[in-house]
C-alpha cells in the first residue's frame, strides 16, 4: 500500500514507460520519407475492402490494378518522350464515408499521390469529393454508379460508368421489346440501401416510360427476410420481376423464389449477376436471370494498352480466375483516361499543384476510344462529369454463361422468354 | 495511505498541463492528415467519455448510444440545409435540445430495466432510429444528406478539442468532485441501498442518462459538418456504439481517463494498422487479436497500468461487491 | 385469404430459422452469464464449412452439419475456459470484459475470414434446397422446414438433456447458483468449457443451415448477432423454451408487416415491438430463466 519515495508506484513507472514508447512509435510516421529515386506517377485507390460493400470494392481494386500492371509492363505512361511507371497506394474505406475521407486525406497528404481512383460506394465518393476540391487533386471513379454523386457537380471527380438512373430504366424498355409475347406487368423490388434503392427507382421509372404496368414497388431492408415480399409478388403474378440489390440479396431472391416455387416470365437484376460467383453460387438456378451491363467482353472496342475487349477479358481472367465484369472494366478504363490525360498534359512527375489542376482540365476534355468503349464526360446537367456514352446491354445467363440478348443489334443469342418452370 | 494523495497529484497535473499544451499546439506540429487523425481521436475520446458517464459511473450499459450521436448529426444536417440554412453554431444547441427531449422520453421508461435488458432495449431504440431514418423521406432516406462543405481542418480540430475538453471537465466536476457523483456511484454499487439512503435514484439516473446523451450529440453535430455527408448507418450504426464500449473497456471502465486512453489508443492503432497493412482486410484480424490480448492481459484496462495499487485494491473490493450483487440479482 | 395463410407460414418459418441460432445462445448465457458477441461468427464459420465441403468434396451440404458440430464444438471447448477465466476474474465488471473479449474474437474471425476466403457470397447446396411442397393454397419451402425441424429437435434434445440427465441437472444447478453448485461438487470450470463447446457446435450447425436457406459471406455475421441478442432478450435471457416462442413471434410480425404494411417497415416494427415488450415486461415474455 505504500508508494515509492518519489511518489510513483512501480506500475505507474511502467505505465509512463509504455506511454513514452507508444509516443515514440507514433512519432515515426511524422517523418517524411524522401521520394524514391526513379520518378513515378503516384495514384491512390480508395475502395471497400471490408464492410458491406466488399464485392464491389474488391472488383474495383482489381480493375485499377489491371491497368497499373498493364501500363507498367509496357514501361509506364509515356510523357514527352519519356516513360514513367505508375505506383499504386490503397486505402480501405471500410464501406463507411468517414473512413473514406480519412483515406483520401492520407493518400493525398501522406503518400503525396498525383491523382485518386475513386471509391465503390456513393457515400464514400460524396464524402471524398470536398477533400479532392480542397487539395485540387483530380479523381477518376471507375465504379460509382449512383446519380447522387453527380448532382453536386463535383469539379474534380469524373465517372466512367453511366449513372444507374440512365441505364436500369432503359433496360426495362429493351426487355419489353425483346420479350415475346410482350411483357405487360412488372413488379420492382429495391433493397433499401444506397445505390440499390436508386436502381429500384430507375426500374420503376423505366416501367412507366416503357408504357408497362407497375404491379408492385417494394423497398426491402437489407437485413430482412425475403419470403413475405416474394409471396406477396407471387400472388400478383407479374410477367417481370426487377430487383435492385447487391449480390447477396440477388442470390437470396433466386433461392427464395425457387423455394416458394415462384417463377416469373423474366427476372431482371442489378448489380452483380455478371460476377462469376453469382452463377457459381446458384448453379443451374442462375440460368435465365437477366441483367444490365454497360460493357461485355464481346463488344467490338479496342485501344493500344489492353488491345480488344476480348484480349482484356482474357488477360483479366488469367489474373483473377474469372471473366471480368463491367466494374473491373470501367476501373481499368479509368487508368486509360488518366494515361491519355497525362500524355496530353506533358508534365513529368511529381506533379505540382498547378499541374494537377491542369490535369483535371485535361481529363475534362477526354474524348477517347478504349476497349471499354468511347469515353467523354458530360459538361453540364444532372450527370455533370459522368461518362454517359455507353448504352446499356441486356444480358442473360444461359447455361452458366453471360450472353448479350438485347437490344437487337447487340444480341448474340435469343432472349429466353418466358422462363421455363424451375427444375 | 492518508499522507500520499497531496504529494502525488502534482506529477499528474504537470502531465495534464503538458498534454493540453501539446494538444493546443498540435496544428502547428503535424500535417493535415495527422491533424485529421487527431481530430478523429479526440472525437472518439470524447464519445468514449460520454458513454462512460452512464456506463462507468452509473453502471448502466447503453448499447444504443449511437442513437444520440446520430440525432446530433441529423439535426445539424437537417437545419444547415435548405430551407433552413442555419449556421452551424446554431444547430449544435438545437441538436442538444432535441437529443435531451429524446433522452428523457426514452430514458424514463428504459432506466427501469437492469443489466442486459437495459443494454438491448437501448440497442433496439438505436435500430428503430436507423430503420426510421432509412424509411422516411425528410431524413433523406437511405441516400443520406450532404452538408455544405467547410474545408477548414483547424476549425474541426479545435471544435472536437473543445467539445472533448468540456466533456471531460464536466465529467470530472460532476462525478469526481460533487455530491451528485457520489449519488450516482452509490446507485451503481447498490441501487436498493442507495434508494434506502434517500437518493431519488430514478431522477439521478435520468439526469445521468440525459447528460450522457447530450454530450454525444455534440460530437455527432461536429462529425456531420466535418465529414460533409451522413447516412443512417454512418451515424446511427451499431458499430459506432460497439467502438465506444470497447474503447471504454480497454481504457478502463468508470475512471476519468480510461475512456480517453482507450479511445485514442484504439482509434490510432486502428488507423496505423489500416495505413501500413490496409492493402488487404488482414488488419481487421490484427485489430481483433489486439482487443483479445488487452482483455486477457490488462483486465483493468490500459488505465489500470497507470493507477497505483491503492485504487486497484478499491476496484477489487468494488468488483467483489458488484459480483455479489449480480449473483443476488437473479430471482 | 391464400396470401394470409402463406404469410402466416412464412412468418412461422422465419421464426424457426431464427430460432436455430438462438437456442444454444440462451444456454451459454444461462450458464456462463456471458453475452457472446461472436455468435454471428460461429454461424458464418458453419456456413463456410458447408460451402467448402459441398464445393470441395462434392457432398450434400447436410453432411456438413455433424462435421460442424464436432469441429467447432472442439474449438469452442478450447475457448470456453479462457472466457470463463475472464468472466470470473476479479475486475470491476467481469461480464463486460467478457463481452469485450467476444467482440475481439468476432472481429478476429471476421478479419480472418475476409483475408482467407475473400469477398464472394457463397451458397450451401443441399438435397432440399429449392424444393417446395404445394399444400392446398400455400407453398411450403422445404429447406426452411428443415431448419425449423432442426430448431425443434435441438430445443427438445436440450430439454431432455437438461431435465433427464445428471449432467443436465449439474448445468441447471450451475445456472441457478454457481456457488451452491460448486459446493455440491460440480467442476464449474470444466462444465463451462463443455457448455461453450456445445453452444459453438450447435450454432455452427445452424450456420450450415443458414448458408442453405440464405447464403454466406464474411460480413453477414453481425446480422445474426443482432437477431440472437434480440430474440434472447425478448425471450428472457437464459430461457431456452422462450427463445422458440420469441423467434416465432418476431417472424410472424416481420411477415405480416412486410406483406400488409410495407416491407420497408418490417424491421422497424420488429425493433419497436422488442423495445415496447421490454418496457411492459422487463424480464422478457416468459419471465423466467433456464
Amino acid at each position: 500500500m505504500t508508494a515509492n519515495r518519489n511518489g510513483y508506484t512501480r506500475r505507474e513507472t511502467l505505465g509512463l514507460g509504455a506511454a513514452a514508447l507508444a509516443a515514440g512509435t507514433l512519432g515515426m510516421p511524422f517523418v517524411r520519407t524522401a521520394r524514391a529515386q526513379a520518378a513515378t506517377f503516384k495514384a491512390g485507390v480508395i475502395t471497400s475492402l471490408s464492410g458491406e460493400n466488399i464485392l464491389g470494392g474488391n472488383l474495383t481494386k482489381q480493375g485499377y490494378d489491371l491497368w497499373a500492371d498493364a501500363v507498367n509492363a509496357k514501361g509506364g505512361v509515356e510523357v514527352a518522350g519519356e516513360q514513367f511507371k505508375v505506383e499504386m497506394f490503397y486505402g480501405d474505406d471500410q464501406s463507411n464515408p468517414a473512413t473514406g475521407a480519412d483515406a483520401a486525406e492520407r493518400l493525398i497528404v501522406q503518400n503525396e499521390v498525383d491523382v485518386l481512383f475513386g471509391p465503390y460506394t456513393s457515400g464514400s465518393t460524396i464524402a471524398v469529393q470536398p477533400i479532392c476540391q480542397k487539395y485540387q487533386v483530380p479523381m477518376i471513379s471507375g465504379s460509382a454508379e449512383s446519380p447522387n454523386v453527380w448532382k453536386a457537380k463535383p469539379e474534380f471527380n469524373f465517372g466512367i460508368i453511366p449513372a444507374v438512373d440512365t441505364t436500369s430504366g432503359l433496360s426495362i424498355g429493351v426487355l419489353a421489346k425483346q420479350s415475346n409475347p410482350a411483357a405487360k406487368t412488372v413488379a420492382v423490388i429495391g433493397v433499401n440501401e444506397p445505390f440499390s434503392k436508386e436502381t429500384g427507382e430507375g426500374f420503376r421509372d423505366g416501367v412507366a416510360a416503357a408504357g408497362l404496368e407497375l404491379a408492385a414497388y417494394e423497398l426491402v431492408p437489407p437485413d430482412g427476410d425475403l419470403t413475405p415480399v416474394i409471396s406477396k409478388i407471387a400472388a400478383l403474378n407479374p410477367d417481370v420481376v426487377a430487383v435492385g440489390g447487391h449480390e447477396e440479396i440477388l442470390i437470396n431472391v433466386v433461392k427464395t423464389s425457387k423455394s416458394l416455387n415462384f417463377r416469373p416470365k423474366a427476372l431482371i437484376m442489378h448489380y452483380g449477376i455478371t460476377n462469376p460467383a453469382f452463377a457459381q453460387a446458384l448453379g443451374a438456378d442462375a440460368d435465365g436471370t437477366t441483367g444490365v451491363v454497360v460493357w461485355l467482353p464481346t463488344v467490338a472496342y479496342k485501344d493500344d494498352v489492353f488491345g480488344t475487349a476480348k484480349e482484356f477479358s482474357d488477360m483479366a481472367a488469367k489474373k483473377l480466375g474469372g471473366e471480368p465484369d463491367y466494374t473491373a472494366a470501367g476501373c481499368a478504363a479509368s487508368g486509360l483516361v488518366l494515361g491519355d490525360a497525362l500524355k496530353r498534359l506533358g508534365k513529368k512527375p511529381a506533379l505540382t499543384p498547378e499541374d494537377r489542376v491542369a490535369l483535371k482540365d485535361a481529363i475534362a476534355e477526354t474524348d477517347i476510344q478504349t476497349f471499354y468503349g468511347p469515353i467523354k464526360f458530360e459538361k453540364d446537367g444532372p450527370h455533370y462529369h459522368d461518362n454517359v456514352q455507353p448504352v446499356p446491354v441486356l444480358v442473360q445467363i444461359q447455361s452458366g454463361k453471360v450472353v448479350a440478348v438485347g437490344p437487337k443489334e447487340a444480341a448474340a443469342a435469343d432472349y429466353i422468354y418466358p422462363l421455363p418452370a424451375w427444375k | 495511505m492518508t499522507t500520499q494523495p497531496v504529494k502525488s497529484r502534482l506529477p499528474g497535473l504537470l502531465l495534464l498541463a503538458a498534454v493540453l499544451v501539446l494538444l493546443a499546439l498540435m496544428p502547428l506540429m503535424v500535417n493535415n492528415y495527422w491533424l485529421r487523425i487527431a481530430t478523429g481521436a479526440l472525437m472518439w475520446a470524447g464519445l468514449a467519455c460520454s458513454w462512460n458517464i452512464l456506463g462507468g459511473y452509473a453502471g448502466y450499459i447503453n448499447f444504443g448510444h449511437s442513437a444520440f450521436f446520430g440525432l446530433g448529426a441529423y439535426v445539424t444536417a437537417f437545419l444547415m440545409n435548405d430551407p433552413f440554412g442555419l449556421p452551424f453554431l446554431v444547430t449544435v444547441p438545437a441538436g442538444m435540445l432535441v437529443t435531451a427531449v429524446f433522452a428523457v422520453i426514452i430514458g424514463a421508461p428504459t432506466l427501469r430495466l437492469r443489466g442486459a435488458y437495459f443494454a438491448i432495449a437501448t440497442w433496439a431504440f438505436a435500430e428503430v432510429l436507423i430503420q426510421f431514418a432509412s424509411a422516411m423521406d425528410f431524413t433523406g432516406g437511405i441516400g443520406g444528406i450532404g452538408l455544405p462543405p467547410y474545408l477548414n481542418e483547424r476549425f474541426f480540430y479545435f471544435a472536437m478539442l473543445g467539445a472533448a475538453a468540456l466533456t471531460y471537465l464536466l465529467t470530472w466536476l460532476l462525478f469526481e468532485r460533487s455530491r451528485f457523483g457520489l449519488k450516482v456511484k452509490a446507485l451503481r454499487d447498490h441501487e436498493p441501498a442507495a434508494e434506502a439512503m434517500g437518493i431519488n435514484t430514478a431522477l439521478v439516473k435520468l439526469q445521468t442518462f440525459v447528460l450522457s446523451a447530450v454530450t454525444a450529440s455534440v460530437f455527432g453535430a461536429i462529425f456531420a459538418y466535418w465529414v460533409t455527408f451522413i447516412n443512417p448507418k454512418s451515424v446511427f450504426g451499431g458499430d459506432i456504439t460497439d467502438q465506444m464500449v470497447v474503447m471504454v473497456l480497454l481504457g478502463g471502465l468508470g475512471s476519468l481517463w480510461g475512456p480517453a486512453i482507450g479511445g485514442v489508443a484504439l482509434f490510432v492503432v486502428n488507423r496505423l494498422m489500416w495505413m501500413y497493412w490496409g492493402d488487404t482486410a488482414f488488419y481487421i484480424a490484427l485489430l481483433g487479436a489486439a482487443i483479445v490480448l488487452v482483455v486477457l492481459f490488462l483486465p483493468n484496462g490500459i488505465a489500470g497500468l497507470f493507477s497505483g495499487r491503492r485504487s486497484n485494491a478499491l476496484e477489487k473490493a468494488a468488483g467483489k461487491l458488484v459480483g455479489r450483487v449480480d449473483e443476488g440479482e437473479r430471482p | 385469404m391464400d396470401l394470409f395463410l402463406q404469410t402466416l407460414l412464412n412468418g412461422l418459418l422465419i421464426g424457426g430459422v431464427i430460432a436455430t441460432f438462438t437456442i444454444a445462445f440462451q444456454l451459454t448465457f444461462g450458464v456462463l452469464h456471458v453475452i457472446d458477441f461472436a455468435v454471428g461468427g460461429w454461424v458464418v464459420l458453419g456456413g463456410y464449412l458447408g460451402y467448402y465441403m459441398a464445393a470441395g468434396l462434392g457432398v450434400d451440404g447436410f453432411l456438413a452439419i455433424p462435421a460442424a458440430f464436432f469441429l467447432f464444438g472442439a474449438i469452442g471447448y478450447l475457448i470456453g475456459p479462457i472466457l470463463y477465466n475472464v468472466r470470473n476474474s476479479r475486475t470491476a465488471r467481469p461480464e463486460l470484459m467478457a463481452l469485450a473479449l467476444t467482440f475481439g474474437l468476432f472481429t478476429l474471425l471476421r478479419g480472418g475470414m475476409l483475408t482467407a476466403w475473400g469477398f464472394n457470397t457463397r451458397n450451401v447446396p443441399t438435397a432440399l434446397s429449392g424444393e417446395s411442397l404445394a399444400l392446398g393454397p400455400v407453398t411450403v419451402p422445404m429447406i426452411r422446414v428443415a431448419a425449423a425441424v432442426f430448431a425443434i429437435v435441438i430445443a427438445g434434445g436440450l430439454f431432455l438433456f437438461l431435465y433427464r440427465t445428471r449432467y443436465g441437472l449439474a448445468i441447471r444447478a450451475t445456472a441457478e447458483n454457481r456457488q451452491n453448485a460448486a459446493l455440491m461438487g460440480v467442476n464449474i470450470r470444466r462444465l463451462s468449457a463443455n457448455v461453450y463447446g456445445l453452444y459453438a457446435g450447435i450454432t455452427a450447425m445452424a450456420g450450415v443451415l443458414m448458408g442453405a436457406v440464405y447464403s454466406v459471406n464474411p460480413e453477414i455475421g453481425l446480422r445474426y448477432t443482432l437477431f440472437a441478442f434480440f430474440v434472447a432478450v425478448l425471450a428472457g435471457l437464459g430461457s431456452v423454451g422462450g427463445a422458440l416462442v420469441a423467434a416465432l413471434l418476431l417472424g410472424v410480425i416481420e411477415a405480416y408487416v412486410s406483406t400488409y404494411v410495407g416491407s420497408s417497415y418490417s424491421l422497424l416494427a420488429i425493433f419497436a415491438t422488442l423495445f415496447l415488450v421490454l418496457l411492459i415486461s422487463p424480464k422478457g415474455i416468459l419471465r423466467r430463466g433456464l
